[in-house]
């Protein structure tokens, strides 16, 4: 049997121009393939988690381990506060936003080997990009992995509309396995319950909100807000994440809770 | 104003205890920019277009190419060509995300690389390993005369998902633009088959109207059926603090490239702004 997509679209590709709205639409057609529909991706934050040392991280890695028995688990993890101070140090002296993407990837991956140290005695490993096919092995006979939230972007991160922090860190890397693996869930693990109407830090005054749309978070346009703003460009792209999660890693439970599919956070969705 | 407990442990930085996310402390963070490599040119060499594109084209281009490396420090980058669109193909039947699309990429441009570091390796420009280009950039162009990488940005499987099907945005193009942009060079010149960019595509209709000078806001207006380059190059360019335009040309007529690396206007211009 002949395939439309080997044919008449494998001859358009072939000849025609990447750049036809057309062509690009046919190239949409039929369904995806989930690559990894169990596994679940964690990002573990790097100023909200990771920096409280012992207190906050161990509870969390004691979760993690409680589930190997039950869940298939991608650990990404933040970069914080000393992709803060390497961040400020590079901007005083004029460097690029590809130079800031970087620094901020040596940071998030010292916090990476870390995570994985403490999970070390469970056989769990840490992966590099180029070791990102190894993931199905380790998945299947360890259940989970830690990787370096921030993609690989380098050089090649793309500046922001304003200023010069690069617009896809950690959150936006750990979003994109999620979606290019077709995984089961994206739970970010942060230090608040969630998304604030104000950065509840800052502001007694913010209101919780536990789901929201898309459309509606963008329609609040808020000057901040608990995700990075690319991972909301990108789901409003996605085939297969077109939910997150957004917890806090500070309550005992609700990472649990979380990989069993509850709502205990905020919940922001494409649809 | 009154801090909450914090016990986050930070390293004092301008930066400390911000949400990286704020609008504000955003806007606080746009400074001047330096340039790394001022003096060096960036070429994207078409791979459908000119590498694939047969003796006849590919060598007199080479020729250019070489004769330009004698003033000139190049960081020259390939396309992909036929076999990129192939496997485009073969993955989308398959049923592969973009990520995945991607990732295959990289290896078909990068064979383009190493066909045209062959080429050129009497001059000492050869094809590097994509793992150890970026960091060693400045190393090897000051080495060498030019330098050749496969154009694709290292996305792989991080590549976003684009707005409509599932072919990489972010190609070739966009990846020496990206390059470009980081490392602050001289300028940015895409290679094609094509005198620049036309009202339509001139491979359907030859007597389609050459546009020699555009903005990257008027590009975004008229919104073209078909560019001669990444469509997301609009994004970059509009968002480009040292990288304000780039020229398309027709590696057909070789002594182009040289005129264009000159500062000529000899294809199509893409600025920014208005």
């Amino acid at each position: 049997m002949k395939s439309e997509v080997l044919t008449a679209l494998g001859e358009a590709l072939v000849r025609g121009s990447l750049t036809d709205e057309e062509l690009l639409f046919q190239t949409g057609a039929g369904p995806g393939l989930p690559i990894l529909p169990d596994a679940n991706v964690i990002k573990l934050g790097g100023q909200s988690l990771i920096d409280r040392g012992r207190a906050a991280v161990y509870p969390v890695i004691d979760e993690i381990v409680a589930n190997l028995s039950r869940h298939r688990m991608i650990v990404g993890t933040g970069a914080g506060t000393r992709a803060r101070h390497a961040y400020s140090v590079a901007l005083e002296l004029g460097m690029p936003t590809g130079v800031l993407s970087v620094l901020g990837t040596f940071v998030s991956m010292q916090n990476a080997r870390m995570i994985h140290y403490l999970l070390a005695r469970h056989g769990i490993p840490f992966i590099e990009p180029a070791q990102f096919a190894q993931l199905p092995l380790y998945l299947e006979e360890r259940r989970a992995v830690v990787f370096f939230g921030m993609p690989p972007y380098t050089y090649w991160q793309q500046n922001p509309a304003v200023g010069r922090i690069p617009p896809h860190r950690t959150d936006t890397g750990a979003f994109l396995v999620s979606e290019v693996f077709g995984a089961r869930s994206m739970i970010y693990v942060k230090d608040e319950d969630g998304l604030y109407t104000a950065d509840p830090k800052k502001n007694r005054g913010a209101k919780f909100i536990p789901k929201i749309t898309l459309a509606e978070l963008a329609s609040l346009d808020l000057d901040d807000v608990v995700v990075e703003r690319a991972v909301l460009d990108l789901m409003a792209h996605a085939e297969h994440r077109r939910t997150i999660q957004v917890i806090n890693g500070l309550t005992p439970g609700l990472l649990t809770r979380a990989l069993e599919g509850e709502h205990v956070g905020t919940l922001i969705s494409a649809d | 104003m009154s801090e909450l407990p914090d016990e986050r442990h930070h390293v004092r930085s301008l930066l400390m205890r911000e949400s990286l996310l704020d609008r504000d402390l955003q806007a606080r963070t746009e400074r001047p920019v330096v340039r790394m490599l001022p003096n060096v040119h960036v070429v994207k060499v078409g791979g459908r277009s000119i590498l694939e594109a047969g003796r006849n084209v590919t060598v007199p281009f080479v020729e250019a190419l070489r004769a330009a490396l004698v003033t000139k420090k190049l960081i020259i980058g390939t396309g992909g060509g036929a076999r990129s669109r192939h496997v485009f193909s073969i993955g989308l039947d398959l049923g592969l995300p973009t990520g995945v699309l991607a990732e295959l990429s990289a290896a078909d441009a990068l064979g383009n690389a190493h066909i045209l570091g062959a080429l050129l390796s009497p001059e000492g420009v050869v094809a590097i390993p994509p793992a150890l280009f970026g960091h060693l950039l400045p190393l090897f162009i000051r080495a060498a005369p030019g330098v050749i990488f496969n154009g694709v940005p290292p996305y792989s499987i991080w590549e976003h998902p684009p707005a409509v099907g599932r072919i990489p945005p972010h190609r070739t193009d966009a990846g020496c633009f990206l390059l470009c942009e980081t490392f602050g060079c001289k300028s940015l010149t895409l290679v094609k088959d094509v005198d620049g960019l036309h009202e339509e595509d001139p491979r359907v209709n030859p007597r389609a109207p050459l546009i020699r000078e555009i903005s990257a806001k008027e590009l975004r207006r008229r919104s073209l059926k078909t560019l001669p380059f990444d469509r997301v190059l609009i994004d970059l360019l509009e968002n480009a603090r040292l990288l304000k335009s780039f020229q398309i040309v027709n590696g057909w007529k070789p002594d182009l490239l040289e005129a264009a690396l000159e500062g000529e206007h000899v294809g199509t211009i893409v600025h920014a702004g208005d």
